[in-house]
């Protein structure tokens, strides 16, 4: 299979899936996508990603409960990275990131430089953790 | 699911069938309304060998014992339906999975089905994948997930079962209270750790009880919702004797949690928990359901409980008042340095209590709060602080005070001047430390306390910043001098980047308005070098200095293990 491990990217909005899968994949990961919290989970399941990229603002489950949901599974949980996709400015917003169990954050409009540095630094932990 | 039920009574037959019906399960009826027993058996037993997951079965004396028999052997669980106390008696003797009391509606035949198909101890012979799956889905429905023990809704059913089979039953109720400002202190991850052990601990505890040997049967339930615990437990002596045995466990329970606490966290941390044990024992009334009886038993042990610990406030109040009478506080300095260089730039005032039991500031200032004596214990910590300040700081250090919300409520505080702080003319060496909350909640008439005290010189550090009661804007607004990171912020940063990203931006934020900031609680190497490189000015933490009587000596002050 993939050598570099599968990105599961949530996002209400198509194209932003659709930007973040094109420059995931050209830097070699394999990503699957959701575009709400309650599909993002049953595809934990079925792709079982090392990381997920989650953003914040969604209809229904919000980014946050996501995140918690993940990170409270006995099974994902210890295993799982996840990235927030957040606002920038919003010290409350981060805050609450940490509260819900979240690895890191990046901001939007995101950074693609910044994006791969947290989605690496993650990934690395992972990996001397698990 | 499959049900059988072996059912005379017509009525039964209709509730049972709407139970089965709102689980979506199979159901097969064998009539045992009038005919010959053996009839009925012949029946009956075929359809066990098809493995049910359940029986309902109408009592019949002659045949109770040989469906125990044949179910038990399958893993078939079996629920008996009783006419009075008098079958419930044999039903139990002969050891059903559970009873329930006709007339039963289809309610409770409902819950029963359940809850026996949940049941963790059943002696199944084999099961199948598919079972197992099932049971442990159940399980983690049925079983606390921090500590194992049963939640509530299991433990009804094997309470009752103590209950049927001794008439007595005692009820311990283990109350855990911690003083809320441990999470504000240590944060939520080190709150967590403690829950932990002590959940750890009272495991260990209930494992050492049961391996006693000796014929009491015990059992541990976690209270679903709180920190709090349950304990089942059947004397089998007399009453006055039981007495005895109940003050003995719940003393050694209080020992044995308390030493793993205070092993694991220190004696800071233990200091700020207290275990209250209440007890009750209840004696099986055939006219009351023995679940009202157990729920009566449990509230009034932890009525109880509750009963105990306000009789150990009223004895720390009584102590508070003698501290303040005889001025029985002091106060040791918690050193802050300078990140890069690790030079002392001042230091914390933190008071303790001189009675041992008021010795954690935490309990001191929780019992002078509730006590209406907050103002009194402020102003004589005030005063003590800063009359050690010429024996323990040089000239150019600062010294942290910390000012209680109540504070800035107390007139004499707030027309503070200098001849109320002993006589000390240099309030510019005084920087007051402000939670975020006090922030917060007084804000309007704060900002005019705040400039008053500016204007005679005084400097300002929001405490606690980040422990997520209000955001950067907020803290904007009192323009501080400095701002303390929350320990929640700093424990365990170079692992966590969610952390030090917050940090990092306080930082900026901070640089942008000419404001310092401080890590509170850096304990270890790895975060003292993340914050350093996080660009944090100042560093405070046992990594470098534990709280003292007196001032760091010059020579040592950059000194700590590496």
């Amino acid at each position: 299979m993939d050598t570099k491990g599968t990105i599961l990217v949530v996002d209400d909005n198509l194209d932003n899936i659709e930007i973040l899968r094109a420059f995931l994949e050209s830097r070699g990961y394999t990503v699957s996508e959701a575009p709400d919290g309650k599909t993002a989970l049953a595809r934990m399941e079925q792709v079982r990603p090392a990381l997920v990229l989650l953003d914040v603002m969604m209809p229904g489950m919000d980014g946050w409960q996501v995140c918690r949901t993940i990170k409270n599974h006995p099974e994902f949980g210890g295993v799982t990275r996840v990235v927030m996709v957040t606002a920038k400015g919003a010290f409350e917003d981060k805050y609450e990131g940490l509260r819900s169990g979240a690895d890191d954050y990046v901001v939007k409009p995101v950074d693609f430089k910044d994006l791969l540095e947290k989605v690496e630094r993650n990934l690395a932990a992972r990996g001397g953790t698990a | 699911m499959r049900i059988v039920g072996y059912v005379g009574d017509e009525r039964l037959g209709e509730e049972l069938t709407a139970a089965a019906s709102r689980m979506s399960a199979e159901l097969t009826v064998v009539n045992a309304g009038p005919g010959s027993a053996a009839a009925n058996q012949e029946q009956l037993l075929p359809l066990l060998r098809t493995k049910p997951d359940v029986v309902l079965f109408e009592f019949r004396s002659t045949l109770m014992e040989q469906v125990r028999e044949e179910t038990r052997q399958r893993g078939i669980c079996l629920l008996a339906a009783c006419r009075g106390e008098n079958e419930t008696r044999q039903a139990v003797r002969a050891g059903v999975d559970d009873w329930v009391l006709l007339p039963a509606s289809a309610d409770e035949l409902h819950a029963r089905l359940w809850a026996a198909t949940a049941r963790p101890a059943r002696a199944t012979v084999s099961q199948t994948t598919s079972e197992m799956a099932e049971h442990l889905r159940y399980e983690e429905l049925l079983y606390d997930r921090f500590t194992g023990f049963p939640t509530l809704p299991v433990m009804l059913e094997r309470g009752r079962e103590i209950l049927e089979r001794r008439g007595r039953m005692t009820v311990l109720y283990i109350e855990f209270v911690r003083y809320s400002k441990l999470e504000e202190i240590y944060g939520w991850e080190k709150l967590d750790e403690v829950l932990q052990t002590t959940a750890a601990a009272v495991r260990e505890f209930y494992d050492r009880q049961r391996g006693g040997g000796g014929q009491e049967s015990h059992l541990m339930v976690s209270h679903t919702g709180d920190d709090d615990f349950i304990f089942f437990t059947d004397f089998p002596d007399a009453v006055e004797q039981a007495e005895k045995r109940i003050n003995e466990l719940a003393q050694e329970l209080e020992t044995h949690v308390r030493t793993r606490i205070e092993s694991e966290h220190g004696e800071d941390v233990a200091g700020l928990f207290e275990i209250y044990v209440g007890s009750a024992t209840l004696f099986r009334n055939p006219k009351i359901r023995p679940e009202r009886l157990i729920y009566r038993g449990i509230r009034e042990a932890a009525a109880a409980a509750r009963g105990v610990e306000s009789r150990e406030r009223s004895r720390k109040v009584a102590d508070l008042k003698t501290t303040l009478r005889e001025e029985a506080v002091y106060i040791v300095y918690h050193p802050i340095v300078v990140t890069e260089t690790r030079e002392v730039y001042g230091y914390e005032a933190l008071a303790r209590g001189a009675h041992r039991a008021l010795r954690s500031p935490e309990v001191l200032f929780g019992v002078a709060e509730e006590a209406n004596l907050i103002w009194e214990l402020s102003r004589l910590c005030r005063k003590k602080a800063i009359e050690g300040m010429p024996r323990v700081l040089r000239d150019d250090q600062f010294l942290f005070l910390n000012i209680d919300p109540h504070d800035f409520r107390d007139p004499t505080f707030r027309y503070l001047d200098v001849d109320e702080l002993g006589g000390f003319e240099h309030p510019e060496r005084i920087v007051l430390e402000i939670t975020e909350r006090t922030a917060i909640t007084d804000y309007p008439k704060f900002q005019g306390y705040l400039a008053a005290f500016r204007e005679r010189g005084f400097r300002f550090a929001v405490d606690d910043a980040g422990s997520g009661y209000a955001g950067l804007g907020s803290i904007a607004n009192l323009s501080p001098d400095f701002i303390k990171l929350d320990i929640s912020l700093i424990s365990g940063i170079d692992a966590n980047f969610m952390k030090q990203n917050l940090v990092e931006t306080m930082v900026q934020f901070a640089n942008d308005q000419g404001i310092k900031v401080i890590a509170e609680g850096v304990e270890r190497e790895e975060e003292y070098e993340t914050v350093k490189r996080l660009g944090v000015h100042l560093t405070q933490g046992f990594l470098f200095h534990k709280p003292g009587t007196n001032a760091v000596p010059a020579g040592i002050a950059a000194a700590h293990t590496t």
